[in-house]
């Protein structure tokens, strides 16, 4: 679910644009600059994931993928979740413009953590990656759901309704990403796992981006 | 203090008043998807690997507007409207979007594209608020004879529609904001601001390979169509949709390796030739300043009508 326009508090959407601006500028950082377009290219897929309808019963709910990105990206997905919410919004108002830059703290940040939850426990086998993968998907969702939920209680009692929905809303959204974060992590293991190496787009030196 | 006032309505009067509302947008959903779809086959032959943000051959006001001044403007102007509260205010903001749209002569299905992509969210506020804001003293509460747990706060109601209504004038916005000028037109202009040169980059590539890849993704869905897979809610589907997104990123990524190559075998260095040179006129300021004085009065005559 993203955050359209004109739902929070003023305060809120300009402090969530200095936040995730300056999220963002330490990921840029940890991104070597000659490595962006490849992030660009997966922003792109992962934009067109997230388009994905998966059945649920009578209805259907998108995949939001926080932890898939983090778990390939490590830092750069934060880089990669803030221009894919901006496309999001340019191109089919998926959140609004002023609301851009709570989105990208609702989904970039768990995304980071899920990161290095991934790296930090997947160990070996393919079994393990894929249960890690799982929670981490899980995860990702999880936080995404409540972040979705603290910000939209910033808009006063009124606003506790609707937290709490959209917070029950996303339970069977983590079920269900999680299943497919781990089926696509075992998927990945078996058929590329150079992917799933720390952070594929900062290869060797870390050199200091141009910018 | 004036008392939470009570009115208090037959069951089936307080279920119509839910249920109405709730009617009302499902059917309008219903029919702009059906609209948006209709328009959709017409060109349904579209290549969409070539990015659509880029009809600027109009010479509508919004076309010849320089682009920094037109990206701070309407940016600032859409802070405007989002910190407004009340009502009036926001419809009268709906008002000025719409003369916008007119006077852009943007895509009236894109327009309604974008509504329908709100649609969803905006719903969840307008049912969910009414029941759900506490009563305050000074509140109107419609309550059913002998039914205490649930209540139907006109104050909540309000506050829903002062939200869609700035949803709505801040979304119609973005079609003479976005479509006016080419994508590398109004990033460079985002560049010349003060945004990073290389965010920039990144949505120019990400745009153009997104519709590569939803192309791919499309091939991929059809082929698995074509061997008998339909979506359930199960297990299977799941492992299915999984491997599906899996091998969308191998493949993303793959060919992400060549184009890369591809580019720096061109000399890219990190950064592209600016692709427009920028004029800023003195009616491009006027312009500037009388939109933002529309904002200002907007947001004066919403915390006057308090």
């Amino acid at each position: 679910m993203h955050i359209s326009d004109g739902v929070l508090p003023i305060s809120v959407t300009v402090g969530g644009y200095a936040a995730s601006a300056a999220i963002a500028a330490w990921s840029a950082h940890r991104t070597r600059s000659e490595e962006l377009p490849k992030v660009a290219v997966v922003t792109a897929a992962f934009f067109v994931a997230s388009l994905i309808q998966v059945p649920f019963g009578p209805t259907s709910v998108h995949l939001l993928i926080p932890g898939l990105a983090g778990a390939l990206l490590g830092a750069s997905a934060f880089l990669a979740i803030g221009l894919g919410l901006l496309l999001q919004s340019m191109l089919f108002q998926f959140g609004g413009l002023t609301a851009l830059g709570a989105n990208a703290l609702m989904m970039g940040v768990p995304a980071l953590l899920c990161g290095v939850f991934f790296q930090r426990f997947k160990g070996r086998t393919r079994r393990r990656q894929a249960i890690i993968g799982g929670l981490a998907g899980a995860l990702g969702t999880a936080l995404a759901a409540l972040v979705l939920a603290l910000l939209l209680a910033t808009g006063g009692e009124d606003f506790f309704g609707v937290a709490k929905i959209a917070l029950a809303a996303h339970v069977p959204v983590v079920v269900i990403e999680g299943l497919v974060s781990a089926f696509t992590i075992g998927f990945l293991a078996k058929v590329k796992p150079a992917l799933l190496e720390p952070a594929f787009v900062q290869s060797e030196k870390a050199a200091p981006c141009l910018r | 203090m004036p008392e939470v006032i009570l009115v208090v309505l037959p069951a089936w009067q307080f279920a119509a008043l839910l249920l109405a509302p709730l009617a009302i947008l499902v059917a309008a959903a219903a029919g702009l998807r059906r609209l948006v779809r209709r328009r959709g086959a017409q060109h349904e032959d579209k290549d969409w690997s070539v990015p659509p943000l880029a009809d600027a051959a109009g010479t509508t006001l919004f076309h010849r507007w320089d682009i920094r001044c037109k990206l701070l403007t309407l940016i600032a102007y859409s802070f405007l409207v989002a910190s407004l509260s009340r009502v009036a205010p926001a419809l009268a903001a709906v008002a000025v979007s719409i003369l916008a749209l007119v006077l852009a002569r943007s895509s009236w299905a894109r327009v309604l594209m974008r509504l329908l992509a709100i649609t969803g969210f905006l719903a969840m506020f307008l049912v969910v608020m009414p029941l759900t804001a506490p009563a305050h003293p000074g509140d109107t509460v419609l309550v059913i004879d002998g039914v205490d747990w649930i209540g139907f706060n006109l104050r909540g109601l309000t506050k829903a529609l002062a939200i869609v209504a700035k949803a709505t004038a801040i979304a119609l916005l973005m079609e003479p904001l976005l479509t006016t000028a080419p994508l590398p037109v109004t990033l460079h202009g985002l560049t010349k601001l003060g945004a990073p040169d290389m965010a920039g980059q990144m949505v120019l590539l990400s745009h153009r390979y997104l519709h590569v890849f939803r192309h791919e993704a499309e091939r991929m869905a059809a082929g698995m169509r074509v061997r008998g897979f339909r979506k359930r809610t199960d297990l299977e589907t799941l492992r299915a949709v999984a491997n599906f997104l899996g091998m969308l990123f191998v493949r993303s990524f793959e060919r992400t390796e060549r184009v890369f190559d591809a580019m720096r075998a061109r000399g890219y260095r990190g950064r592209f030739p600016a692709p427009a040179e920028l004029r800023m006129r003195k009616t491009d300021l006027a312009l500037a300043f009388a939109w933002l004085a529309i904002g200002a009065a907007l947001v004066v005559y919403d915390r006057l009508s308090g």
